[in-house]
């Protein structure tokens, strides 16, 4: 296994936290991601907020590397996918596109998030199977918001969680996993996105994106 | 009583002090009558003609400037000479700064010539622009403009118009302005926005801009300046005056308000009252805190020194300690419930002019303030100032003792009321300050394309602009005139294409080019940039109210998130208890328990102003040559007899050194006594040249006496401490590498994202619409320095960063100093008297070179639950 990766068991099944912000489930070749908020910078910018673009490259070739990386044969979206219908412009449908077909024998499931309903209808091109609310898969589900499911662990997005460390007066706030009992919270796998400082509980976990790894805190 | 020991000030000239007349209204006018001015203008009129009063009218006859004089005279008042100076300058078309000190008159001898020419000519339209950096004051102001109307038989309006104004006055005043309008930076800025601008202003005859010395050292000056190159090209003729207290740069002041093509007239008058300081002393000074900056030791000596006969103003330094002291007066003194105020930027309109009323008729006897209390309105009847905390500048704390005893030639007195130990010193310092006379000067930014960038967008809308011809005339301004055409292009790239390539930003629209003329791209992008107009940075604020209703203020964002339902704090001097969140706005109810903590406001710190680090070194330096002559630093010799034991006192002409090893890492702490932004500036520089020597990550921490570097592993401090590491060599790329790895770049970047309109502002009732386009500044400088890090804005961050730390050179002469300066240099066991409240301040900047993982490690082990509350 790489280094670079920790690996927890949820329940007897093997997880890997990637530090590309993706969650890694070897034996069903899923890929899990939250919260990537395409079209932000756009979004911005037709707001005559003057942002550089670049933000979306990074996270699509981030995105492209843990899937070479895993093989993974199916990548959950685990909502908040689409920042807001205005970012949505022609060029960048188009160049996503681009990128899905690059990855084309790859299966994309979109779990919607609450960014995403004001985007009634994805574009056909990215071959998107879509879902309203979860996708239950093995002992796990799949969903957007953090609420717990009985019988099931739950893996979500949306709180763009965060660690602050601090020694002496030297501090740091990274991005994280927060791996609770009933429920695991992804990083937001968009470079672009604020976060929620989380706390720990007794029987909870957290470990922390601190390029070029991913490190229990 | 007082132990301290007073010293009177002499006026040079006490003789032309006799008959000083206060400010600029007689006492006990009824507030205006009310309804707002509708449709139809005859109401202004009318409140116009309400002012008149019962003095007897001189017959209206002779020319205006004749009907005035006889007004004057009406008042019982004769011309100063300064007065005269300044409506003879005006009459020969002239333009400058008249300096004299508040109350002394200078409105008036701004005024009366500009409403004498208005009343000659005869003409309608706005011809009288007088601009006040404080909206609370327009009201006062406007009744001062109104009065000497009732002897000139023309139709003259007067209005104001601020973000105060009504919707139904904005409407009117956008067809129509009347002919003298009251107004502040930012108003004005909106009012250039208007499509019809140059239309609006083409009458324009003067512009009086007060309170110059509040404006000039910020960006709202540069605005401000900017707004008078456009003023100028839509009314070529105009004259602009400033008035402005005490500045060590009164020339330059003076070249910034009339712009490049003009030589200003300098009209002053030395009517300075003399100054009394008195210090009140602990009982003890061991019991005294050796840092902190309640100062809630003294409070049982100024509750007994407080007497409501003498009305007071006390001033502190924060909100927050405003609220604690007017809460711990309270509960000392509760009999005089009635008689005690608090007065704070972010306490409502309402009550804050319920109190200025009361300070006002005499109904409020001690009202517990801050700097909101500074400037404009004139409370006649304020017997007595008390400085609560370091008094940080010398013009500042002179302005504050002139709120005392306003009277024809009275004398200035202020109590200072330490909050620690080493606060005697540099109350010690700023009485010998004073005596000197040594105030500062304001110095104006140097072009910030900030500010630019939210002026072209302005003009954009302001009916729009061409290429040249805006380039010249934002050159007329003083702040711009070394612009170069590169920084201009920058600048309306960014307002145009958002950066240097369009690739980068293909969707970004805000002006737009239509055959040579530069327009705004969109009503709704015009609409997001009006709320955005002004420099005045703050954190996002949410308005406070009570579940039954009532607003109480405004609150910083940052601080309700950290409350959770049930906590309880104090506001505006009552017990609430945190009910809600909810749009914009944090609900409250009255507390039963005990309110367990104040709100916090991140307010930019004032540091120590330089005149007064530079007298702190000289009585240091003094006292470690046992000259303790002055009873403060009698007060405060157990302690500076600790730091010699422990340590040295500091001398002028040496830099204390201290190393030390404590729990938290390994210690090194120096006092340059500069101020803190200095410090800030010295120890990123010093700390950056420390990582060359060997790989460490150190902590910084600054206040306005020294710098500490705290770094968890051993270092070789000794050797390092030698004059090669103050060297200038290499100081900007030092300065700039430094700036790079710390947080300074990204705090700069807060502000100039807001003025620049990177941020939208959340305003309490912000269209939800905004929402999708919130991000906070850290987040876009991280976007910024990874994506285009050539950013001119950045740029502007790294040099405003340079500047501001550099304070003018500031820090290239403080390590011009500490370069010749012998090190002196002490290893100590515990923190010294000097070196504790570094400790306990500690901020969180920090420099490494240690790659994130290695960090990481280090801190996991001691990573504390309470830094990951919240959630």
């Amino acid at each position: 296994m790489d280094a670079r990766r920790c690996q927890v068991r949820v329940g007897g099944t093997l997880l890997e936290l990637l530090p590309e912000r993706a969650l890694h489930w070897p034996e069903a070749g899923v890929l899990a991601v939250a919260d990537l908020h395409w079209g932000k910078t756009e979004s911005f910018q037709q707001h005559g907020i003057p942002l550089p673009g670049g933000v979306l490259e990074d996270d699509l070739a981030r995105l492209s590397a843990a899937l070479s990386a895993t093989g993974a044969r199916r990548l959950l979206l685990l909502g908040d996918l689409i920042h807001s219908r205005q970012g949505l412009t022609p060029a960048l449908v188009r160049r996503l596109a681009a990128w899905r077909e690059s990855h084309a024998s790859v299966e994309l499931v979109l779990v919607r998030g609450n960014h995403d309903r004001h985007v009634k209808t994805l574009p056909p091109e990215w071959r998107l199977e879509v879902l309203e609310s979860h996708a239950d898969e093995g002992p796990f589900r799949f969903a957007h918001h953090p609420e717990p499911a009985p019988g099931r662990y739950v893996w979500a997005g949306h709180l763009h969680p965060m660690v602050r460390l601090s020694g002496g007066a030297d501090r740091l706030r990274l991005p994280c996993f927060h791996v609770g009992r009933d429920v695991g919270v992804l990083p937001a796998f968009s470079a672009f996105t604020g976060g929620l400082n989380v706390s720990r509980r007794p029987g909870e976990r957290v470990f922390a994106i601190a390029e070029p790894a991913v490190v229990e805190v | 009583m007082p132990a301290g020991r007073s010293r009177t000030l002499k006026a040079q000239l006490a003789a032309r002090r006799k008959a000083l007349r206060s400010g600029n209204e007689g006492g006990g006018a009824p507030a205006m009558p009310g309804p707002p001015a509708k449709k139809k203008r005859r109401t202004v009129r009318r409140r116009r003609a309400a002012e008149g009063t019962g003095a007897s009218t001189p017959p209206m006859t002779g020319t205006p400037m004749e009907r005035l004089r006889g007004w004057f005279a009406s008042k019982g008042w004769t011309p100063y000479a300064f007065q005269e100076e300044a409506w003879a300058a005006y009459a020969r078309g002239d333009s400058g700064l008249i300096h004299v000190p508040t109350g002394a008159g200078k409105t008036y001898a701004a005024y009366i010539g500009p409403l004498a020419d208005v009343a000659e000519r005869g003409q309608k339209g706005l011809q009288v622009l007088y601009v006040t950096p404080l909206r609370a004051v327009s009201r006062d102001v406007e009744k001062a403009l109104l009065e000497p109307l009732r002897m000139l038989d023309a139709d003259i309006d007067v209005e104001s118009r601020t973000g105060d104004t009504s919707s139904s006055v904005r409407q009117r005043q956008r067809e129509r302005l009347p002919e003298v309008l009251i107004t502040t930076p930012e108003s004005l800025s909106v009012l250039l926005s208007n499509e019809r601008a140059a239309e609006l202003f083409a009458s324009l005859r003067s512009v009086i801009v007060d309170e110059w010395h509040e404006l000039l050292g910020s960006k709202r000056g540069t605005q401000m300046e900017l707004a008078l190159a456009r003023l100028r090209r839509f009314a070529p003729e105009v004259r602009t005056w400033a008035l402005s207290a005490t500045l060590a740069n009164l020339d330059e002041a003076a070249r910034h308000v009339v712009g490049t093509g003009r030589v200003p007239t300098l009209v002053s008058a030395d009517l300075e009252r003399p100054v009394e300081v008195d210090t009140l002393l602990p009982d003890s000074v061991d019991s005294f805190p050796w840092s902190g900056h309640l100062g809630f030791t003294m409070l049982a000596r100024v509750a007994a020194w407080l007497d409501p006969e003498q009305s007071t103003l006390v001033f502190t330094n924060t909100r927050s300690q405003a609220e604690r002291w007017f809460e711990g007066l309270r509960f000392a003194r509760p009999e005089w419930e009635h008689l005690i105020a608090l007065h704070h930027g972010s306490i409502d309109r309402e009550e804050r002019e319920r109190v200025e009323a009361g300070l006002k008729d005499g109904g409020l006897r001690i009202v517990v303030c801050t700097s909101s209390l500074d400037l404009g309105v004139d409370f006649g009847p304020v017997e007595r100032v008390v400085q609560v905390g370091s008094p940080k500048g010398i013009g500042r704390t002179m302005q504050r003792a002139g709120r005392s005893a306003h009277r024809p030639g009275a004398t200035c007195h202020i109590l200072f009321v330490p909050t620690h130990a080493l606060e005697l010193v540099e109350m010690a310092a700023a009485r010998d300050a004073i005596l000197r006379r040594e105030v500062e000067p304001r110095m104006p930014p140097g072009k910030p394309l900030d500010v630019l960038a939210q002026h072209l967008v302005t003009c954009a809308m302001g009916g729009g602009f061409t290429r040249e011809a805006l380039r010249d005339e934002v050159r007329t301004a003083a702040a711009y005139a070394g612009l170069t055409d590169e920084e201009f292009e920058w600048t309306l790239a960014l307002v145009r294409e958002g950066g240097p390539t369009l690739r980068a930003y293909p969707e970004f629209r805000r002006v737009v080019e239509h055959e040579g003329r530069f327009v705004i791209a969109d009503a709704r992008i015009g609409r997001l940039h009006r709320l955005n107009i002004g420099t005045i940075t703050s954190n996002a604020v949410v308005q406070l109210r009570y579940w039954s209703g009532g607003k109480l203020g405004t609150i910083e964002e940052a601080y309700i998130s950290r409350l959770r339902p049930g906590d309880t704090f104090i506001f505006a001097g009552k017990r609430l208890e945190f009910s809600r969140f909810k749009d914009m706005t944090a609900y409250v109810k009255p507390a039963k328990t005990k309110a367990t903590q104040t709100p916090r406001w991140n307010g930019s710190r004032l540091p120590l102003s330089s005149s007064l680090a530079n007298a702190v070194r000289r009585t240091l330096d003094s006292a470690r040559h046992g000259d303790v002559t002055t009873d403060e630093l009698a007060a405060a010799w157990p302690v500076l007899e600790a730091q010699e034991r422990l340590s040295r006192i500091p001398s002028a002409s040496s830099l204390l050194a201290e190393t030390c090893e404590t729990r938290d890492g390994h210690h090194l702490f120096l006092y340059p006594f500069e101020g803190r932004l200095v410090h800030e500036g010295l120890a990123a520089l010093l700390a950056l040249r420390l990582t060359r020597l060997q790989k460490a990550t150190f902590s910084l921490s600054v206040n306005d006496y020294g710098l500490e570097l705290l770094t968890p592993a051993p270092f070789p401090f000794e050797e390092a401490l030698r004059p090669a590491l103050f060297t200038r060599e290499r100081l900007v790329e030092d300065v700039l590498e430094s700036v790079n790895v710390s947080e300074l770049a990204k705090r700069q970047f807060r502000d100039i994202a807001r003025v620049a309109g990177l941020v939208l502002p959340g305003l309490p009732g912000a269209r939800k619409s905004t929402r999708q386009v919130q991000a906070s500044s850290s987040l876009l400088y991280d976007v910024f320095l990874k994506y285009d890090p050539d950013n001119l804005l950045l740029v502007q961050a790294r040099r405003e960063v340079l500047e501001q730390q550099f304070e003018q050179g500031r820090l290239g002469r403080t390590l011009e100093r500490l370069e010749q300066s012998p090190v002196e240099l002490v290893h100590v066991r515990r923190p010294t008297p000097l070196g504790f409240p570094l400790v306990v301040e500690r901020i969180s900047a920090s420099v490494s070179n240690e790659s994130l993982l290695e960090r990481v490690e280090r801190l996991k082990e001691r990573w504390t639950r309470e830094d990951a509350r919240s959630a």
